[in-house]
């Protein structure tokens, strides 16, 4: 090939030049031969999962159509002909409960990025970040144990006796914290465990705002509570995309969520109510579904909605914080 | 005079309020640390060597610590190249469309809920097979630890000076050379990061056992494709079982799964600054 070339132009001159291309072209297709492999494999493994719980949950569509997502009934019956399921009761009790998560972890996680970064000393910041860190990666199966032996104990007791007894007839006090396992109690500790994550991305937003926005913010003679408040004006779309993130988290939380949550099918708004998440019914129920003709197509359903939701909320909180990253650029 | 008594007063609650949901926010780590510890101690100081070793029935958890070192080893075997491969070339692409493509589903990935991966690597290997395995557990671990350890390597590869990889080019190495041969050794530190935050993650994860190893507490496990027991499952179990003894046994179990956890984040703490979860 080369000698080829060499007879048009004629030199010695050219003849690295071509080598170089012709090597790089190989160089490039061993690299590519080793990793894509790996990449492709992964995708397909991901649009694997995907085609597994939906050609599961078909025949579930096929026998209640889509409504199997929004009738509240859960029969379970020997017969096949009775049995009939809707998921709408732990879709309800997976929002609700997630909402509960991210209206705690909002305040929480502001409050911690602000302090860490702005009131801390520099020598005790690291502290800070570690004992967030740790609460990011602690095993959900402790968060799970501690929520059942202190902290369900401990609401029950001190926050949600005291709030249905003077408060119950405000709707959504009205259930009677008999056991403490309900959406509230669920919701409290989801909120404990994504707050680490939802202030990591706080935390890193409010890090990346420039020294000079706060050296004018006291110039102009403004108290730190004001500086701040502006300084987080700027990074609301962080905020918000952390918050998305959260949620994310918090839906999908399985075991810990589980143990606390009461595992009774209920469409209730009352906080105090025990209920379901999807999750936690799949823990719940998976094991005994074979029994029941029908019953695992529905649980495959449920699955599939949880995997749509949170590809959903994990693309929106990537992309919005991925286009704050890229084009606010404060 | 008076709107400024306002503003300081502002601030001033500001301030507290700040610090209080601070310290709201991290006292839970405290109080499970503490708790864990108050009501797991004498578990294991009770049956002291037993609790280790021995097998359910003689009060220990043996079976299911050396199921979760099982699990970590396979599920790594299993992952940590596949996770090695993705990585670097989402650090080598980072622009193509491919390239992008891969950064968003990793990230997709670590965010995942575990009990989808459960599920799934139930339905493909444990039905198949018909019997719950280590291996089945093994897969849906590795799913889970995969997105960790490609993000790290990735990360850590993109903190080397872009001097080091045109100083190998221009030696005339080949891509796969200067990749593997010195950008990966350069970033080892960084990588092994990203292995053992995925080990401490996969340690600790529940949900993807639930339908996939079955458990196993009365002997110790001898077969990949047989059923296997794991300490996070074990808690599950035990907690949901109405009986004292049981609820003590859980406690000592997690005490030990505190350490586990604790014994492989010291070391990741140590050699870096900042960890992503």
């Amino acid at each position: 090939m080369f000698r080829f070339f060499t007879l048009f132009t004629g030199g010695r001159k050219m003849k690295p030049c071509f080598n170089k291309i012709f090597k790089s072209v190989r160089r490039i297709d061993t690299f590519q031969i080793i990793t894509l492999p790996a990449v492709i494999f992964v995708f397909l493994l991901f649009v694997l999962m995907l085609f597994v719980y939906f050609y599961n949950a078909l025949p579930a569509f096929i026998r209640e159509g889509l409504a199997v997502y929004f009738k509240n009934i859960w029969q379970a019956s020997e017969e096949p002909g009775k049995e009939y399921y809707g998921l709408i009761a732990a879709i309800w009790g997976t929002v609700y409960t997630s909402m509960i998560a991210i209206l705690i972890a909002l305040p929480i996680s502001i409050a911690y990025s602000v302090f860490v970064i702005d009131y801390v000393p520099k020598k005790l910041k690291n502290i800070f970040i570690i004992v967030s860190d740790m609460m990011a990666g602690l095993p959900t199966i402790i968060y799970g144990i501690w929520g059942v032996f202190a902290l369900v104990p401990f609401l029950q007791k001190y926050i949600m006796t005291p709030l249905y007894k003077n408060l119950s007839f405000i709707p959504i006090f009205s259930y009677p914290p008999v056991t403490g396992y309900s959406y509230f109690s669920a919701g409290v500790l989801l909120g404990i465990m994504v707050t680490p994550f939802a202030s990591a991305v706080i935390r890193e937003a409010y890090q990346m705002i420039p020294f000079t926005y706060r050296e004018a913010a006291i110039s102009l003679g403004l108290t730190r509570y004001e500086a701040t408040k502006i300084l987080l004006g700027y990074i609301k779309p962080a905020i918000f995309s952390g918050m998305i993130l959260a949620f994310g988290r918090a839906v999908g939380e399985t075991v810990a969520v589980s143990l606390i949550i009461g595992n009774t099918f209920n469409l209730s708004p009352s906080l105090f109510a025990p209920g379901y998440t999807i999750s936690s019914l799949i823990a719940n129920q998976f094991g005994n579904a074979y029994i029941y003709r029908h019953m695992l197509p529905v649980l495959y359903a449920g699955g599939l909605s949880l995997f749509i939701i949170g590809l959903i909320v994990n693309i929106v909180g990537l992309y919005l914080l991925r286009r704050w990253q890229e084009n606010v650029r404060i | 005079m008076s709107e400024y008594k306002i503003r300081k007063g502002k601030e001033i609650a500001f301030t507290i309020s700040i610090t209080i949901l601070t310290f709201l926010g991290i006292l839970p780590l405290f109080h499970i640390i503490a708790t864990v510890f108050v009501n797991g101690l004498p578990v294991i100081t009770k049956e002291s060597f037993t609790f280790l070793t021995g097998t359910f029935s003689n009060g220990g958890i043996g079976p299911a610590i050396a199921g979760t070192f099982i699990l970590i080893f396979l599920s790594s075997l299993i992952g940590l190249p596949v996770a090695l491969l993705v990585g670097v070339y989402a650090y080598e692409y980072p622009n193509s469309i491919i390239g992008k493509a891969t950064e968003t589903l990793l990230q997709i990935m670590l965010e995942f809920p575990t009990i989808l991966v459960g599920v799934f690597a139930m339905s493909i290997i444990a039905i198949p097979m018909g019997t719950y395995s280590a291996f089945a557990g093994a897969f849906a671990l590795a799913i889970i630890l995969m997105p960790y350890v490609a993000v790290y390597t990735q990360e850590a590869m993109r903190q080397i000076p872009f001097t080091y990889r045109e100083a190998s080019f221009g030696l005339g190495l080949s891509r796969i050379k200067v990749i593997f041969r010195i950008l990966v050794p350069l970033s080892k530190r960084g990588i092994l990061t990203g292995v053992l935050i995925g080990m401490a993650k996969v340690a600790g994860e529940t949900a993807p056992l639930l339908f996939t190893i079955g458990g196993l507490y009365e002997s110790y496990p001898v077969s990949v494709t047989k059923p296997v027991g794991a300490v996070p499952l074990l808690i599950y179990t035990l907690v949901q079982s109405p009986s004292k003894g049981n609820h003590r046994m859980a406690w000592g179990a997690s005490l030990i799964l505190l350490l586990i956890f604790l014994l492989i984040f010291i070391p990741i703490r140590v050699s870096l600054k900042e960890v992503k979860l």
